[in-house]
């Protein structure tokens, strides 16, 4: 219980969407590198940003459940949209939307994370 | 019976999360909202934001007790690319839950020429002690 306020109480416990950004980032430049869009890699490819955010996500060692969800694209002028709406507790969850395009797709990655208590 | 509610640490069977319920939800506003509807990129922002929306508080009214809520709604025009959506979870497989649609319209306009509208709507539900 005094573990749960502590986490409450310090900043280091909160959901932090600036950090969570740079990690996203990361894992989807460690998955799709330089690599053009392919219908053979892209199932592979959002299976394996998503396990991977999630697991640098739960290192962090917060009390926080997570949602990630990725959605890879090709390019051919075609528009996406994404839009969200949570019913939660607005001080300590939070979420975080990266956008990240190279020369043949696009890449939306989403995480949501929602405190345990 | 009423006091000892804040130590529920389950949701009894009642308020458990039923994901056929959550996704009849999604279906019937989807279906009322977009059905004929063409992709129009300067309309898509508003309308995704309005539909997530629209679920959200749809599903907030359905009586799940102590759950947090998540909707993501994901609009795509379609000109023959390839897209991929994935999602991971880490909760309490006991309690928590989604449910998930996808739409998509085929609109005929004249001299044949057709957009096509890709929509897929996912709730999530947490529950919180």
């Amino acid at each position: 219980m005094t573990g749960m306020e502590e986490y409450q109480n310090g900043s280091e416990g909160a959901f932090n969407s600036e950090e969570t950004d740079g990690i996203v980032k990361e894992c989807i430049e460690n998955v799709v590198a330089g690599d053009d869009y392919s219908q053979g890699q892209v199932n592979k490819w959002t299976a394996s940003i998503v396990e991977r955010c999630l697991t640098q996500l739960v290192k962090q060692g917060k009390p926080y459940k997570y949602i990630v969800t990725c959605a890879v694209m090709q390019k051919t002028g075609a528009g996406l949209h994404t839009a969200n709406s949570c019913y939660w507790d607005t001080a300590m969850d939070g979420s975080c939307t990266v956008r990240w395009e190279n020369r043949t797709m696009y890449c939306v990655v989403s995480v949501f994370a929602v405190a345990i208590a | 019976m009423e006091g000892s509610d804040t130590y529920l640490i389950r949701p009894n069977h009642q308020h458990k999360f039923k994901p056929a319920v959550v996704k009849e939800c999604i279906r019937e506003i989807v279906r009322e909202r977009l059905s004929g509807m063409r992709y129009d990129p300067e309309e898509v922002p508003e309308l995704s934001r309005s539909l997530a929306d629209c679920i959200k508080d749809k599903v907030k009214n359905a009586g799940f007790d102590r759950y947090k809520l998540v909707v993501q709604v994901v609009i795509g025009e379609q000109r023959g690319q390839g897209v991929k959506v994935s999602s991971r979870c880490l909760w309490d497989a006991d309690t928590d839950n989604y449910a998930e649609d996808v739409f998509m319209n085929l609109v005929l306009r004249c001299g044949g020429f057709r957009k096509l509208l890709l929509l897929r709507t996912t709730g999530w539900m947490i529950f919180f002690r």
